[in-house]
């Protein structure tokens, strides 16, 4: 392989990495902050991506793209609002498996509500940042790139939330302790609602960002949640950190084991061995924190 | 006793405004995709079928019984296709199936079907193993869609035609993309043996569903530098890599022109964004099929009249032939035992919406469906692009050679004898020997 060929296979893999970062990122949030696993966490990603390609496609790719962006994060921070006061205050504190069930119930609610309302067929829109770079004799789509920046973007955006903000503060302050930060004035309930707003918001900046670049349907909201939760375990569940290194881990791994001949049957496969040797190693994951 | 139900045919149905007495409703069964990888595929051929059963029941039904399609969603997994199957077959008392559309949900079903004793005619997947291999036949499956060595054999005459050297393949790893993707070689070598594949074959294929991202794939197109890229991913695969390689480059399917299989529902979906140039084969485009065609021409009135002006792609109109098929072969049989109806298509010559006659052939109960390549041109008269210069080419040119069948039928091409998907044309005597 020709340094220009590690280069390309490289950014594949950030490209990927990226993708499947923008997802997993508000999985991460929520599951940090409210110990939840939101198995709804594709369906804000799906609303989001449905929401954005009907704006763009209404009003040009450009602008669109842009004003969808805003609108689908809109909507599923609202959506999101909703569910958290109806379905999750309702199972908090509950086994896993109660809450596994409660938002998996509201990913089916979803997704034969976006069949109903957007029809089975698939929807595409045209890049908002068409173009592409040149270099060492290979094509790197402008997109891509600007994916890139925007995993690396989030990925700053809540580390900076988390732990240079007051409400960060009070999140993890939740987090370890929830009954004692109530007693200091605080409000839990009100807080637990924002971090999931913001968690669906996240699920739903992932929808549109992602959704240029690929057919949009009304099962993208499964597609990408296995890996997702993948890449949650092997960085640990509600880590941002561990986030971004397990998105890294993936990306990387399927993006040269895909192309090389010797490990091309087992690439998908080396993912959850990876994942299965965290969970054997360290079941909290490479960043994750023990739970109390 | 079965209830007799009166229906009034409405609106342009075939027989007209007149009441038909039924003795009773009969279910057939189909396991659609519509989530999942192939829900574009599954929600054509769904409407097409409640189309076809709304004609069948506006002329009286099947030996007097009123027709009802009974169709479940399976997601595009294969687990959820034989859950389907076996609830359609032991609880809804189905007198016929419609094939799924990946090889692999056949290929489970196909067992389940054979034991209840179900006829089914397969429209959609269309491995040559689920019609031919010893561990796999069923006697009650029909196939009437060119199988893939029909249709690997017409890639390869295509790729072999264009005079280039340098292939890459690219396959989605299940046993369609396998049993393809090794006729095609076998036809391309066959007529131009210096062609050079210039990826691995580990490297062939990739996971099936697979991830959205198709970086892996492209990054490796640019690094082999191939004239052509051989292809035959479908659906959200295939829109997901063309809008993914666009972005990397515009002219990229101009720098790597690709022979790949397409369907109506592909370029639909992408339309002016679906690339021209591509070398394309396709199993029964409407837009290629409609001169001097006025079945078709009629089905394409209604099919757009019922479901909002939709094209029909090539899974409604193959779907529509195989309901159509099963209807006129149990009513001459006068009958719904699996065994009685396949006595009436066995070797039997049916009409087809695409223009020509279709004849089961006996010895594996596969129709001489023709393929139509063409190469990828924009239109005036349809929102996506269509084939300039297309030929539609002869089943009876396409199939697979008697002896050869029976070889494979009697184990004489199998890798592994008495496990399934272990037969393998080129193991073939006939084969070896051609």
């Amino acid at each position: 392989m020709t340094p220009g060929q590690l280069l390309l296979f490289a950014v594949g893999g950030l490209s990927n990495a990226a993708y499947l970062f923008i997802v997993a990122a508000g999985l991460s949030l929520v599951f940090g902050a409210l110990r939840v696993i939101n198995m709804a966490h594709g369906s804000f990603y799906m609303i989001a991506a449905f929401v954005t390609v009907v704006i763009a496609n209404q009003i040009g790719a450009q602008l669109g793209f842009w004003g969808g962006l805003l609108v689908a994060v809109a909507v599923t921070g609202a959506i999101g609002g909703l569910v958290e006061v109806l379905v999750l205050r309702r199972v908090y504190g509950r086994e896993h498996l109660v809450q596994l069930l409660g938002t998996y119930a509201v990913s089916l609610v979803v997704a034969g509500g976006v069949r109903i309302v957007f029809g089975a067929n698939y929807r595409t829109v045209a890049s908002p940042i068409p173009g592409h770079v040149d270099l060492g004799g290979y094509s790197y789509a402008n997109y891509s790139l600007f994916m890139i920046v925007a995993a690396i973007l989030i990925g700053a955006g809540v580390w900076a939330m988390l732990y240079r903000t007051n409400l960060g503060r009070n999140i993890r302050a939740a987090v370890a302790d929830p009954d004692l930060l109530n007693a200091t004035g605080v409000n839990v309930t009100r807080l637990y609602t924002t971090v999931f707003v913001i968690g669906a918001g996240l699920a739903g900046l992932g929808g549109s960002i992602v959704a240029p670049s690929q057919a949009i349907s009304s099962s993208i909201d499964t597609d990408v949640l296995v890996l997702a939760f993948a890449i949650s375990v092997i960085g640990g569940l509600g880590s941002i950190i561990g986030s971004a290194v397990g998105a890294l881990i993936v990306g990387m791994v399927v993006s040269y084991g895909l192309v090389n001949p010797r490990t091309n049957q087992f690439a998908i496969a080396f993912v959850f061995i990876i994942m299965t040797a965290v969970l054997i190693v360290r079941p909290r994951g490479l960043f994750g924190l023990p739970e109390n | 006793m079965a209830a007799t139900m009166i229906v009034a045919a409405c609106g342009s149905q075939p027989s007209g405004n007149q009441a038909v007495t039924f003795k009773g409703t009969k279910k057939v069964g189909y396991s659609a995709p519509l989530t999942g990888q192939s829900a574009l595929y599954g929600h054509a051929v769904s409407q097409a079928l409640n189309l076809a059963a709304d004609d069948i029941n506006a002329k009286g039904g099947v030996n007097g019984y009123k027709i009802e399609m009974d169709i479940q969603d399976d997601g595009t997994t294969v687990p959820q296709a034989v859950s389907n199957t076996k609830s359609m077959i032991l609880q809804d008392n189905v007198v016929a199936l419609m094939g799924s559309v990946t090889s692999a949900q056949c290929l489970a079903e196909s067992p389940i079907a054979k034991q209840n004793k179900i006829i089914t005619i397969d429209a959609t997947c269309n491995s040559w193993q689920l019609t031919m291999e010893s561990d796999v036949v069923n006697p009650y499956w029909i196939s009437i869609v060119p199988n893939t060595y029909m249709e690997g054999t017409a890639a390869g005459r295509l790729a072999a035609g264009l005079g280039v050297n340098k292939i890459f393949i690219v396959s989605p790893k299940y046993l369609f993309g396998i049993s393809e993707t090794n006729a095609f070689v076998a036809a391309l070598k066959k007529a131009n043996s210096s062609v050079q594949i210039v990826n691995n074959p580990s490297t062939w294929y990739v996971p099936f569903p697979t991830n959205p991202r198709w970086d892996s794939t492209i990054n490796a197109i640019q690094a082999a530098k191939p004239d052509l890229v051989y292809s035959n991913i479908f659906a959200a695969d295939q829109i997901n890599f063309v809008k993914q390689a666009l972005a990397v480059d515009p002219q990229f399917f101009v720098k790597f022109p690709m022979t790949t299989l397409v369907s109506v529902d592909e370029l639909n979906t992408l339309g002016s964004q679906y690339p021209l140039g591509m070398h394309a084969y396709m199993r029964a485009p409407f837009f290629a099929l409609q001169d001097n065609n006025s079945r078709l021409a009629d089905f394409i009135t209604r099919y757009r009249a019922k479901y909002n002006g939709e094209y029909p792609s090539d899974w409604a109109v193959m779907d529509y032939d195989a309901f159509m098929l099963w209807a006129q072969a149990a009513n001459s049989a006068k009958s719904f035992d699996a065994d009685q109806v396949v006595k009436q298509v066995s070797g039997h010559t049916f009409d087809s919406l695409r223009g020509y006659k279709i004849t089961i052939r006996p010895n594996e109960l596969q129709a001489n469906v023709g393929e139509t390549i063409g190469t990828t041109t924009s239109s005036s008269a349809y929102p996506f692009p269509i084939l300039k210069d297309s030929t539609n080419l002869k089943g009876d040119d396409l199939m697979m050679p008697l002896q050869m069948v029976n070889e494979i039928k009697g184990d004489q091409c199998d890798g592994t004898a008495g496990q399934p998907n272990t037969a393998n044309f080129a193991l073939c005597p006939s084969w070896k020997a051609s």
